[in-house]
């Protein structure tokens, strides 16, 4: 006989498996602290990566200028204004990486965890099953 | 009024039912749009412009998520420049890098917005994109946006002064690469309809969510007119070339545009709007309570009058399969519980 109540609970965990499955159970392997920081240290890796790009780039459209006429003065003021635009990207980029990931590692928890009760809720209905055809 | 929610029942329920097909259907339209407008614009690689590329694409891209499409997109877009000049290739993945590494890292779901940006500027009406982004979304859409109009204006710049660009010989790559990068950042057309954008999303939305009546109706048009009073207003004082017919034009159907999602996802009666004032012991609550319209659409039932006797055989043979393999399956059971 049909059980509906199995039968929306398998189709719950099929939505779940397909939509998140793969990569909550991945999020989860690892503790919020972690992984929370392991993406903010590769977060900031690529943001250093993109700021010397992003420099290049300027570098290349106004460097000229810049260069024209250049005293040590100046360029170590140049200097100082780039690496406090690289501060200032990295303290905003951290702050927000880190909340960013920590939520998300909430909210895959979060999944995780009502996918695991809906699966033993079926097991359980299963062993229930089972017994009574015994 | 009523035949329009009518319709827009009708509408639901059909979306409900072909949802799959209708999706795949608008990535479709989309993909060739988009890889149609791009080969179209700048189809310096002939193999990669060949419509067979364009629909082949497309139909490869409506079967895969929407990022496959952005990644495509990008891909076709750095493989024209490429055959046109490695300077300006060169250039352009490190502005789409920029692009990934700021933003796009965080949101992949969302990265098909720069196309709808992108799309929305190739087809000459930009002001839709403030309204429908700052309606739909939140503030982050910005960027984007932003993304989506630093991408046109880049492909556009590159059609534009293709001619010029390709005759660049190799002695003049590291000249080429810097006046394409001060062209394309530099552009002040660009800049201006970025600064539009970003004050009409803004506009929109705050509007949008304040609890005033009609906000959804006075959001969009005031995004509208601020988009084309900033676009024209920029236009006039750095004396650029951005055409008036276009920018009106766009406006006009970003309204239009903020009535038809306003009647599609923000039906209410504001009529019959209740103003309620109650108290705990910590708060005074203002409750402003705006009731939705809803019209259940009318099912159609076929009623016979006469009994077809040619189908009463198989009718019957029907009539005792389901019964039993309702019977076998338990539903029957169910049914009259």
């Amino acid at each position: 006989m049909l059980d509906k109540r199995k039968i929306r609970l398998m189709t719950k965990a099929a939505i779940y498996e397909k939509e998140y499955g793969e990569e909550d159970l991945k999020i989860t392997s690892y503790y919020k602290k972690d992984y929370a920081s392991l993406n903010t240290w590769v977060t900031l890796i690529w943001i250093t990566a993109g700021y010397v790009l992003l420099g290049g780039i300027l570098f290349l459209c106004f460097g000229e200028a810049l260069l024209e006429g250049a005293t040590i003065m100046r360029l170590v003021f140049l200097g100082a204004v780039a690496l406090a635009l690289y501060l200032v990207l990295v303290i905003f980029y951290g702050i927000g990486a880190g909340n960013f990931y920590s939520k998300k590692h909430i909210r895959a928890k979060q999944r995780v965890k009502k996918y695991l009760r809906d699966i033993s809720r079926l097991e359980k209905m299963s062993k229930k099953k089972e017994i009574y055809r015994s | 009024m009523s035949t329009l929610l009518v319709w827009r029942e009708k509408l639901q329920r059909l979306y409900a039912s072909y949802s799959i097909y209708i999706l795949k259907g608008i990535q479709f339209m989309l993909g060739l749009l988009l890889f149609g407008l791009i080969n179209y614009n700048i189809g310096f690689m002939k193999m990669a412009s060949s419509v067979i590329c364009t629909i082949g694409l497309a139909v490869i891209c409506t079967f895969l998520p929407m990022i496959v499409m952005v990644m495509a997109a990008t891909v076709l877009i750095l493989v024209h420049f490429y055959a046109l000049s490695l300077p300006i290739a060169i250039v352009s993945a490190i502005i789409f890098l920029l692009m990934y590494i700021f933003y796009f890292r965080f949101t992949p779901k969302k990265a098909w917005l720069v196309l709808a940006a992108a799309l929305a500027f190739g087809l000459k009406i930009p002001f839709v994109i403030p309204v429908a982004f700052g309606l739909m979304g939140t503030p982050v859409w910005i960027v984007p946006a932003v993304c989506g109009v630093i991408s046109y204006y880049m492909v556009d710049f590159v059609k534009r002064s293709a001619t010029a660009l390709k005759s660049a010989d190799a002695d003049g790559i590291a000249a080429n690469l810097t006046s394409f990068t001060k062209q394309v950042l530099g552009s002040k057309e660009m800049w201006l309809m970025i600064m539009a954008v970003v004050i009409g999303i803004l506009v929109v939305n705050v509007v949008r969510s304040r609890a005033v009546s009609n906000a959804w109706k006075v959001a969009s048009v005031s995004g509208s007119v601020v988009c084309l009073i900033v676009a024209a207003a920029g236009n006039m004082i750095l004396e650029g070339n951005i055409s008036y017919v276009s920018i009106v034009g766009s406006a006009a159907l970003g309204i239009v545009l903020g009535l038809v999602l306003e009647f599609l996802f923000f039906s209410v009666d504001y009529s019959r709007t209740e103003n309620i004032q109650f108290e705990d012991d910590e708060y005074y609550y203002y409750v402003k309570a705006v009731p939705k319209v809803g019209v259940s659409a009318p099912k159609k039932q076929v009623k016979h009058i006469t009994e077809d006797t040619g189908n009463k055989n198989r009718n019957t043979e029907d009539i005792l399969l389901t019964r039993s393999l309702s019977k076998e399956l338990g539903i029957d059971k169910e049914k009259h519980k």
